[in-house]
């Protein structure tokens, strides 16, 4: 079954000459209200952006308000603000570190200092997230974990640049191959790149594991409460490993119920209460 | 070593000896002098004795460089006592070397003799730790306080100090040494003169609410009736809590005129509240061997045991032959009887620093680094040594955090007997300057010495420090006045420079959301891949296709060339018909053509004679050479006859060869 529509040719609807010939075309089945699909798809993403924007415009008035009240000291407001808009999926490290400023306004410095290492997480050269940041841990007495001396090396680099750096070096050094496949004669040019990018490709994929396993990878948390101690087993009766200010850095390696099994800061492990602390990677 | 080093000699020569009978049996170095086999076993012991010296020596140098220094710890067996009632004075000199012990220890009111010397060794990990434990029983004559002062010990090429011991002697009218009941000891024994027996020692009749008190468990067993502990024996009783039993050793002891194996064990009980209790019974139970039950009158002899003729079980006929008669293994309880003990509680106004500790106690304080800038942590030491319930023992208080931050404190326990009375406890505390300091703050000690029935606080010397940087040390009026008795815990630490404040807002916000998630975990970053891979796809089928397409043309091009050399062939072979002759030799031009054109890949049917000359650049006159043969060789094919003769001439074959020959 075949459907017809009569629509006049584009040259001749511009110049507004009455319709000697029809153009006659096939309609499209699948579109319905009598458009082309040209048509519906304009139509569809006008919808699209028209509701991005929408919300956009939405989140960007909720961010303002909660900017205004930070400006004007209510700064629990402001918290509410700020958190409305994570909660409802608008993350950007600024979003992360002006609710940095409100809870370091606020006194809460374990907050402060987890979100402050939220924007980072988001944008690792965020200099006034880092700057405050600082600020925050000497406040708080807040205790770091070190990273390796190779981990600080290879954070000259972000996790994404180093994703990017290894999909582009496994192509290349696939390409290269396949040329050297079918190059009759062996190319010494095409071995050295396949060589170098295989290389590349295994330097990046090492950093992104070392990364993601390290003192800033996807296990590190925040303790948020105050005067949290590390113990020996999951008890509050336990011995005390390590007392941990808030806002000191934990790295979560397992969980059993409403503890926390981390490694701690000076290289010791210990269980803390799960309601304690922050995973920083949402 | 030099036994070990004969031995290896020894071995060496043997297996010289075994070579040279060997070769004697074998070949003719049979004949060879004796002599001269017996110096070479002799190079080859001298060149193992070195190696075994040069190896040992480096060994022990390195066990040597790997060592702990030396240490040395004194403990007394208890620190109370009564008049007449030994006890165990222990000196443990642990590290590298011979010690020379104190070879007399002289305190006014003690009698005290060395007994002996044990020596232990432990590896762990690849590294040695020997220690030697110098043992000396000490009897009181009379009562009082007596300290035992510190002791001078050689070890390691250093000389050592024991720490000073009291030792609280009471007396003990009517007691006589050398009888169980006489030593001072609350001991009850169960029916002494059975097969088993327990007691119970508790060297104090008075204590305090936590304060720590030795207790001693003995088992007895008559050597013949073979027990085997099925419960190993439990102070039970309520108000006190009692440490993990530890067995202490076990000895062959004659009590009564009766044998008895009696095996030791030593804990400590400490207990929860004031008043009169009763510690025990000890509790046990074993699996013991015993005559069986006898039927009929007694119509044996007398046990060689039973010297008096008393109901000696042991007079059994199995005992003097255990294969007669069966014997019986029986489960039997052991107890003890109960020992009082009056708890008084702890005097009221404890110091503030006071935690709990009950003991003698020793405290010792060191800080590291001694230089530093404001906000850098130093690390201060505390070692509290001594006697006591070191679970109450906490880290020494600060008695002035002004100015100071401090961390949370760790410990460590390193005790010095079984039961962990006595000790060494170290806390390490972060203390962290706000401001310039010229000292540390004092720390301070407090526990109950239940001996002066009183409470004592250490205080820490002044440790001075430089401290640099910040704001200097401003004069508060809190800290010009008298130090305050209420705790350091209550004096909120005063900032005294000005917090740093933090950047501004930023109010700047991107269109698009972030995300936690690293690129390599997103979809987006795994559907981009894609375009290189269908460019690689796309790259790989085009490299197919030519290599197809290059394959087609080298084939064709082979195919062309032999057409070319078979008809060369007959046309300098001079066999066929002019009408053939022109008709191969115009498709040899043209053959030559479609090679000459390479990739251009001409159809060698649609060349022609202007083609050919393009092709190979012809000049005038082969040109026109060209467009003859052409005309001839057309002629000939489509008229069906010829306007000349009827046969090629020679000179004609041979100019249109060369013509041909010269087309490249």
């Amino acid at each position: 079954m075949k459907f017809f529509t009569v629509i006049p040719s584009k040259a001749k609807r511009s110049r507004g000459i009455p319709l000697k010939s029809p153009a006659v075309v096939p309609r499209d089945p699948s579109t319905s209200l009598g458009m082309t699909r040209g048509t519906a798809l304009a139509f569809f993403f006008c919808i699209i952006f028209a509701i991005t924007s929408s919300a956009f415009a939405q989140s960007d008035a909720q961010f303002t308000k909660a900017n205004q009240e930070f400006a004007q000291g209510h700064f629990k407001e402001a918290i509410s603000g700020y958190e409305a808009l994570i909660r409802s999926g608008q993350w950007s490290a600024n979003v992360f570190y002006d609710l940095g400023n409100a809870y370091f306004r606020t006194g809460d410095f374990g907050r402060a200092i987890l979100n402050y290492e939220r924007a980072l997480a988001l944008e690792q050269h965020h200099p006034e997230a880092t700057a405050n940041l600082q600020i925050a841990r000497d406040e708080a007495h807040a205790l770091e974990i070190q990273p390796s001396t190779l981990e600080r090396y290879l954070q000259f680099a972000s996790l994404n640049q180093y994703s990017i750096a290894a999909a582009t070096a496994f192509w290349l050094a696939i390409f290269a191959m396949f040329a050297l496949i079918f190059k009759q004669r062996r190319s010494a040019r095409a071995i050295a790149v396949s060589i170098c990018c295989l290389l590349v490709l295994v330097v990046a994929v090492y950093a992104i594991f070392t990364l993601e396993r390290g003192s800033k990878g996807q296990a590190l948390a925040v303790v948020t409460g105050k005067d949290v101690q590390a113990r020996l087993a999951t008890a509050d009766t336990a011995n005390s490993v390590l007392a941990l200010p808030a806002g000191s850095e934990i790295k979560v390696l397992s969980t059993r119920g409403d503890w926390i099994y981390a490694a701690l800061p000076n290289n010791l492990r210990g269980w803390i209460p799960a309601k304690n602390a922050e995973r920083v990677r949402l | 070593m030099s036994s070990e080093v004969e031995t290896s000699r020894e071995f060496i020569r043997g297996l010289c000896r075994g070579f040279e009978s060997l070769a004697s049996r074998t070949s003719s170095a049979a004949l060879q002098p004796r002599l001269r086999s017996e110096q070479r076993c002799e190079v080859a012991l001298n060149m193992l004795q070195r190696i075994f010296i040069t190896v040992f020596a480096v060994v022990a140098a390195v066990q040597f460089a790997r060592a702990d220094p030396p240490s040395v710890t004194a403990v007394l067996s208890n620190s109370q006592t009564v008049v007449g009632a030994t006890l165990e004075l222990q000196i443990k000199v642990t590290g590298p070397g011979d010690a020379q012990p104190p070879e007399e220890i002289s305190v006014d009111g003690l009698e005290i003799h060395a007994t002996g010397q044990s020596r232990q060794f432990e590896i762990h990990n690849f590294s040695t730790n020997s220690s030697v434990t110098y043992n000396y029983t000490i009897l009181p004559l009379r009562p009082g306080r007596f300290t035992i002062p510190p002791q001078t010990v050689r070890a390691g090429g250093k000389l050592l100090r024991t720490p000073e011991l009291i030792l609280n002697v009471a007396d003990a009218p009517g007691s006589s040494a050398g009888t169980r009941q006489s030593r001072g000891r609350q001991s009850q024994s169960v029916s002494a003169g059975d097969l088993f027996f327990a007691e119970l020692i508790v060297p104090k009749k008075v204590a305090y609410v936590g304060e720590i008190v030795p207790v001693q468990i003995r088992m007895g067993f008559d050597p013949r009736v073979r027990p085997r502990l099925i419960e190993p024996p439990e102070i039970t009783g309520q108000g006190f809590t009692a440490q993990k039993l530890q067995e202490s050793g076990q000895t062959s002891e004659t009590i009564n005129g009766r044998p008895y194996d009696v095996v030791a064990y030593k804990t400590a009980i400490a207990a929860a509240r004031a008043g009169k209790f009763e510690v025990g019974p000890v509790k046990a139970k074993a699996q013991v061997i015993v005559p069986r039950a006898r039927s009929a009158p007694r119509s044996r002899g007398r046990s060689p045991f039973d010297l008096f003729d008393l109901d000696d079980p042991f007079s059994d006929p199995f005992f003097s032959n255990p294969f007669a008669q069966m014997g019986e293994r029986r489960e039997v309880d052991i107890n003890s009887q109960p020992v009082a003990l009056e708890v008084k509680p702890l005097p009221p106004n404890a110091p503030p620093s006071f935690s709990g500790a009950i003991g003698n106690f020793a405290m010792t304080t060191d800080a590291k680094p001694k230089s530093v800038q404001v906000g850098d942590p130093i690390t201060v030491t505390s070692t509290i040594s001594g006697r006591g319930n070191f679970d109450r023992v906490n880290a020494p208080a600060i008695e002035d955090e002004r100015g100071w931050h401090k961390y949370p404190p760790s410990s460590k326990f390193k005790q010095d007997d079984e039961v962990g009375i006595s000790g060494t406890k170290t806390f390490e505390t972060v203390l962290s300057p706000n401001e310039k300091k010229q000292a540390l703050p004092v720390l301070a000690f407090s526990y109950f010495d239940p001996a002066k029935e009183q409470y004592v606080t250490l205080r820490s010397e002044s440790i001075a420090i430089t401290v640099q940087g910040g704001a200097p040390a401003t004069q508060n009026v809190a800290a010009s006045q008298p130090a305050s008795p209420s705790p350091a815990k209550a004096v909120a630490p005063q900032r005294t420079e000005k917090p740093q404040d933090i950047l501004y807002q930023l109010t700047d916000r991107p269109a698009m959301a972030e995300t936690f998630a690293p690129l390599y975990t997103r979809p987006v970053f795994w559907t981009v891949q894609l375009v290189p891979l269908l460019g690689l796809i796309g790259f790989a089928g085009w490299k197919i296709r030519r290599a197809k397409i290059d394959n087609r043309e080298a084939r064709r091009f082979a195919a062309l060339q032999h057409e070319t050399s078979e008809l060369m062939h007959k046309l300098r072979r001079n066999a066929g018909s002019p009408q053939e002759y022109y008709a191969e030799a115009s498709r040899v031009v043209r053959l030559k053509t479609a090679l000459a054109s390479g990739s251009g890949g001409i159809d060698p049917n649609v060349v022609d004679a202007e083609t050919a000359a393009d092709t190979f650049k012809l000049d005038t006159d082969s040109r026109d050479q060209l467009r003859r043969l052409f005309e001839q060789s057309d002629e000939w094919q489509y008229s069906g006859a010829h306007n000349g003769p009827a046969t090629i001439s020679p000179e004609s074959r041979r100019e249109v060869l060369e013509l041909i020959k010269n087309l490249r």
